[in-house]
């Protein structure tokens, strides 16, 4: 009775562990080539979001084929970000960086705001709506999710890919651990440092386009993406991407074990566990994973700058 | 005596500045005394309010240099605990101020220990996430009222009542507020001229210089961050009475920890007059945007969106905000 709760929680934090490593790729790109922490990050998912929604929504279309026009949004977004404003960030210090990004945060929120409104907004048709894949054990799992844990794992392989395997990938690497160096060796760090935005934006879209699917979308959604991205690229080590991964995979079992206690607590039928109910605190566990580990080791599991 | 004499120090500023501030002071005294709207005084109080936060949050900031998003806590701290206070035991508000500043102070103690020992955006992350912990804690907890708040009835304390600071109209608050203002001057001006000020401004510029010199670090940081504390307690204790319906949400959320920031920010983060400045010139931009264009046009979200652009031009063009603008300008002017 209990072990199939455990399961499915298990499996659950891990479908969901995959899209928010997607989401934390993108942060720890750029953080990794150009040492800034973009608070945004969260408002480029919700971008994503909205771009998924509005034109399933518009076109009446398939929701997961969106997916190719959310990563040029993002990317474009990324692009013009670093261009027109990131830039000038660079030459300030950190202070001015924090709160340039705030910034940006801010003003991506407020217009979401003004044009599309402060209520909830979720995707209800497609394809894979309703249907779910039974994973024996009586655990099932919602179609939607499944093909989201998938197409974001598709994605991740793909950009690791790009830094791994290409030339520019190569470049990009080069800019992340000597800027320097790697302006003396004849590489554009300036437009490596915009590819960094380009890419870290069209992944977290793709992000955005997936979590529409199964999560409602408003212009406040961002912070809490935001601050479990903070947590998975803290647990990953900033800069790393195969941490992100395996952080991610961490970050989403823990905001599903509040779920799992709640759920024990019930079919147990234990009062004093009854009596603090946890889902409440569902991301507060996050936070303290964020604090916790950066007493611990500072530079993540996988850190491997400074 | 030394403290004192350092509080009442101003020598070091050019007479210009002084003949400046003596008239905004004068302006700010008699600003009640000439015929004002009752939007314009609130806006005045939020000035008040959001200068004595910014000057708290300027001694670990800017003359520290220690990026802190996490001052909404201090003001939730402050807050929950007048309006507990009052509701539940009838204590006034002269005695839950201080027991407030005291409770955020030891909880700054608490979590500063392990906070210092991060630095640089981990710091400023860290400060966030044990801001958002207490707001999620807040937001459960039966006994401070959850997720609904507390309500301060005006109705069962009839107005005036200076013990427990409840008034119907806003012109005391405004003079409570104003000789908090001046005090917390005096205090950061001591601040400034104290060897924990040097240390601090020493760690800034320079962490590792200054721990060779044998300044204890941490410890500079967690006082400091003690004394920042206290001045944004103070203020939440103050918002309670003053907007009488407490919640979660505009008490500690992260925008208010941001706004406290962007004050000193603006105006000049590590200068005496940066947050008073920055208050000076933001809340006025910001409530009369919020009437004109978000109220009365019915655009929500716009007086954010121009106020998110002011905080991007401003990191982007000036970090050093308008003090670091106006030395600049007066540094050409010399040279010439």
């Amino acid at each position: 009775m209990a072990l199939d709760v455990l399961v499915a929680s298990l499996v659950a934090g891990l479908l969901i562990g995959m899209v928010l490593a997607l989401v934390a790729l993108g942060l720890t790109i750029i953080f990794g080539v150009m040492d800034i922490v973009n608070f945004a990050h969260g408002e480029f998912l919700m971008v994503g979001m909205y771009t998924g929604l509005l034109v399933a929504q518009g076109a009446r279309m398939e929701p997961l084929l969106t997916l190719p026009l959310a990563a040029m949004v993002g990317f474009v977004l990324g692009w013009l970000c670093y261009f027109l404003f990131v830039k000038f960030l660079l030459r300030g210090p950190m202070v001015a960086q924090l709160l340039g990004t705030f910034g940006l945060m801010l003003f991506l929120r407020n217009l979401a705001l003004l044009f599309f409104g402060s209520e909830d907004r979720a995707i209800h048709h497609g394809l894979l709506v309703g249907k779910s894949i039974s994973l024996g054990m009586g655990v099932s799992v919602p179609a939607t999710k499944l093909a989201a844990a998938f197409l974001a794992v598709s994605a991740f392989a793909a950009v690791w890919l790009l830094i791994n395997r290409t030339k520019v990938g190569k470049a990009l690497q080069a800019t992340a651990l000597n800027a320097q160096g790697a302006r003396y060796m004849g590489i554009p760090t300036d437009r490596m440092n915009g590819l960094a935005w380009g890419i870290g934006g069209a992944t977290v879209t793709i992000a955005g386009a997936l979590l529409v699917n199964f999560w409602a979308v408003n212009p406040y959604v961002g912070l809490l993406f935001t601050m479990l991205a903070f947590t998975i690229v803290a647990l990953g080590g900033f800069g790393s991407v195969p941490g992100a991964f395996l952080a991610g995979l961490v970050v989403g079992l823990i905001t599903e074990i509040p779920g799992i206690w709640d759920s024990l607590s019930l079919a147990l039928d234990w009062r004093w566990m009854m009596d603090v109910p946890m889902t409440s605190f569902k991301y507060t566990w996050v936070y303290l994973a964020y604090f916790i580990i950066m007493l611990a080791r500072p530079k993540g599991l996988f850190g491997w700058k400074r | 005596m030394e403290a004192l004499r350092n509080a009442l120090d101003f020598s070091d500023f050019p007479r210009t500045d002084l003949v400046v501030a003596a008239v905004v002071a004068a302006v700010l005294v008699a600003f009640p005394l000439m015929p004002y709207s009752s939007f314009a005084m609130a806006t005045m109080i939020q000035f008040l309010m959001f200068s004595i936060y910014g000057m708290g949050w300027n001694t670990i900031g800017g003359y520290g240099g220690q990026v802190d998003l996490g001052k909404a806590q201090y003001v939730g701290i402050g807050a929950y605990t007048t309006a507990v206070m009052l509701i539940r035991w009838d204590v006034p508000f002269w005695v839950s101020m201080p027991v407030g500043m005291a409770l955020a102070v030891g909880w700054s103690f608490v979590i500063g220990y392990p906070l210092f020992k991060l630095k640089g955006h981990y710091f400023a992350i860290a400060t966030i996430a044990t801001s958002l912990v207490i707001k999620d804690l807040f937001e459960v907890w039966d006994f401070v009222g959850a997720a609904r708040g507390l309500h301060i009835s005006p109705v069962k304390y009839p107005p005036p009542d200076f013990l427990r600071l409840i008034f119907k109209e806003d012109v005391y608050y405004y003079y409570f507020l104003l000789g908090f203002f001046f005090l917390g001057i005096l205090i950061i001006n001591w601040f400034r001229h104290s060897r924990l000020g040097f240390q601090l401004r020493a760690i800034r510029d320079n962490e590792d210089l200054a721990r060779s010199l044998g300044i204890n670090v941490h410890w500079a940081k967690i006082k400091t961050y003690a004394l920042a504390t206290a001045f944004v307690s103070a203020v939440g204790s103050f918002h309670a009475v003053y907007i009488k319906n407490i919640e979660p949400e505009d008490t500690m959320s992260l925008d208010i920890s941001v706004l406290i920031a962007l004050m000193a920010m603006l105006g000049g983060a590590g200068s005496l007059w940066g947050p008073i400045i920055g208050a000076g010139i933001l809340i006025p931009l910001k409530s009369y945007l919020k009437e004109w264009l978000g109220a009365k046009a019915g655009l929500i979200g716009i007086d954010l969106i121009l106020y998110a652009v002011i905080i991007m031009l401003v990191s982007a063009v000036e970090p050093k905000g308008i003090w670091g603008l106006l030395d600049r300008l007066r540094r050409a002017k010399r040279s010439r």
